[in-house]
């Protein structure tokens, strides 16, 4: 399987007043494609920082990230945009849907920004929808869907433009287990099709997903397994 | 697609103005204002000066009144009291200009006295008569409907006979066919040859409620025939204007270099006059129009930081879904455009409600008219006003970090 992400001894350091912040202190990772990986490690190990960079949200401080063999430390506020829009899906542990809008055009906002034609946004949307068992729910409201379902929707999100990588950041974080193991359904569903999934969460059965789990403790890669 | 996408930035726009709409609708608020009052005092004024237009158009566009003192003066009192010194206009002036004159057409003087007329047990109170020539009809181009207008001879023999306006005719012959009848001015028969065409309004002032008799006949009761005016006609005004201050200065005795002292007004000296005053206003209240919708814009910018600030977690969201920072700065100004031009349509709307109630409660007097291009203006303008205040608080929700937004509590 060809590599997808390759980071060698990426760093991300923070100024905090004064101080600094050593989030990430030399981080080797190499996901390829196709893969389920947990992200795990307890609180302030650095596992957030670490999304964000695979996710192209933040840059790596020193060291180099090869994202699908383009080097990511080198691009620009927009070329990482367009990073984020073809390849990269992004899950949340608060859903982060837009309040005032529908769960179809919810989904259907990156596909906006990815200049897909109105109609076949919608139907698409509503298509994604369906697939994760939201095809009743389509026109409601975020506040008219439960946990579970806005978390579905959230999945349809991420999903709309295709991506190559899902990041999910704590997807289960506000759900019981029932509705938590029904993402992670999902979540499993879109690997066997092909996905490269990442999980990050700090709950063992979450973690117990991933095909292959990458351990964070104080900025470091704690081990693999 | 990209109309397409911009499409969707107006539409999350006018969706977050209505998930707002009373914080949208205080922030335009100055705009409102502004734009009504630029509205509506541009199409106040353009209505008044239209109207003044076609007022002073009855004047004749050809015709140069030479007076004592200007129509419009705008001058300061001790000005205004030299210019009241000057010495009077009379027949001698006439007299000079008739022989002496080759650049205009006609030529007559003119004397004004607002008088009863009476015809048994009828009158008609307040009419203006006029004591002219036989040439006065021409000057004014205004002809006879019925009968004849004063001739030479008339004006020769101090003949007592007489040209009615439209409404003398219906105050006293509501009736009957006037020609041939008898009417009294100041005591003494008049007998009726003519009857004027009808020429409607002036500053909101009937031009028909008038008699025409001949100025010599006139001066037997009025006794005066040096304080009145000339009235010329002429094809090619500024060099007639030229001659008659010419010979005027002659008549007068004047020296060279000392002003003139006597008048040529004509009916587009004064509507440029009128201009140049309500130019003035006009200036003065797209001054404060020009402050309101500022203080507007201000206002706008306020709302924008508050609307960016509330929505820094959908600026994130937006952000890690694709979003380039200038499809995020783009969104935002949207949004701020759209807020003022829902605020310049409200104002527009208020600025024409306004006109049309000035209109309605002047009697048509000041006419419903609003340019086109103030309503342009306004739509511009407010466009302006959004993209000038909006830009900084778009700027500032466009470099947000996606990190650091999604993190935003």
């Amino acid at each position: 399987m060809s590599e997808l992400i390759k980071m060698k001894d990426v760093t991300k350091v923070y100024p905090l007043g004064e101080t600094e912040v050593h989030a990430l202190r030399g981080v080797n990772v190499s996901i390829k494609k196709g893969e389920f990986i947990s992200i795990i490690g307890p609180s302030g190990s650095g596992k957030s920082t670490l999304m964000h960079i695979i996710g192209c949200l933040d840059v790596a401080t020193s060291g180099s990230y090869f994202l699908r063999g383009k080097d990511v430390n080198k691009m620009d506020g927009n070329q990482l945009a367009d990073i984020r829009k073809e390849f990269i899906g992004f899950i949340f542990q608060d859903f982060y849907l837009l309040p005032d809008v529908s769960a179809w055009y919810n989904v259907s906002l990156p596909m906006i920004y990815n200049r897909v034609a109105p109609k076949e946004r919608k139907e698409k949307a509503v298509r994604i929808l369906e697939s994760v068992g939201l095809g009743d729910r389509v026109d409601h409201l975020p506040n008219q869907l439960s946990g579970g379902e806005r978390q579905r929707v959230a999945i349809a999100r991420a999903l709309a433009n295709e991506p190559e990588i899902i990041i999910a950041d704590e997807p289960t974080g506000n759900l019981d287990s029932v509705r938590g193991e029904e993402i992670l359904e999902i979540l499993s569903d879109l690997h066997e099709k092909g996905k490269t999934i990442i999980i990050v969460s700090h709950e063992k059965y979450v973690a117990e997903r991933g095909k292959r789990k990458i351990y964070l403790k104080d900025g470091r890669v704690e081990g693999k397994g | 697609m990209f109309r397409s996408f911009l499409f969707e930035i107006l539409r999350s726009a006018v969706e977050s103005i209505k998930a707002n709409k009373l914080r949208s609708l205080l922030t335009t608020l100055g705009i409102v204002i502004g734009v009504t009052t630029v509205i509506g005092v541009m199409s106040v004024i353009s209505g008044f000066r239209k109207y003044i237009a076609t007022s002073f158009s009855q004047l004749g566009a050809n015709v140069i009144y030479v007076s004592k003192h200007p129509w419009f003066a705008n001058v300061s009192r001790k000005e205004w009291l030299e210019i009241l010194k000057r010495k009077d206009i009379g027949i001698k002036e006439y007299q000079a200009l008739k022989e002496y004159g080759t650049t205009f057409k006609y030529i007559s003087p003119l004397d004004r006295i607002n008088l009863e007329i009476r015809r048994g047990e009828k009158e008609a109170s307040d009419v203006t008569v006029h004591g002219v020539y036989e040439d006065f009809s021409r000057i004014l181009n205004q002809g006879v409907e019925l009968g004849r207008f004063l001739s030479k001879d008339d004006i020769k023999y101090k003949r007592h006979v007489c040209v009615l306006g439209q409404d003398v005719v219906n105050s006293l012959f509501p009736e009957e066919n006037p020609i041939g009848n008898k009417l009294k001015i100041q005591g003494r028969q008049y007998q009726v040859i003519g009857i004027l065409e009808e020429r409607g309004e002036m500053m909101g002032n009937s031009m028909d409620n008038v008699v025409m008799i001949p100025f010599t006949t006139m001066t037997e009761f009025t006794g005066r025939n040096k304080t009145i005016n000339v009235v010329v006609y002429a094809e090619d005004k500024e060099k007639a204007t030229e001659e008659i201050r010419w010979i005027l200065r002659g008549v007068r005795n004047l020296k060279p270099g000392e002003e003139d002292d006597f008048s040529l007004n004509s009916s587009e000296a004064l509507i440029k006059q009128f201009n140049q005053l309500t130019g003035t206003f006009l200036l003065i209240s797209i001054a404060i129009a020009g402050i309101s919708l500022v203080v507007g814009g201000i206002g706008i910018m306020n709302i924008m930081l508050v609307s960016v600030s509330e929505r820094t977690r959908e600026i994130g969201v937006r952000k890690a879904i694709g979003a380039k920072s200038g499809e995020i700065l783009g969104q935002f100004l949207m949004e701020s455009v759209v807020i003022c031009l829902v605020g310049g349509f409200f104002g527009i709307f208020l600025g024409a409600s306004l006109t049309k109630i000035i209109s309605i409660v002047s009697h048509g007097n000041v006419p419903f008219n609003i340019p086109i291009w103030s309503i342009f203006l306004g739509f511009g303008f407010c466009c302006g006003i959004g993209v000038f205040f909006g830009y900084y608080p778009a700027r500032k929700a466009s470099k947000l970090s996606p990190v650091e937004a999604l993190r935003y509590e």
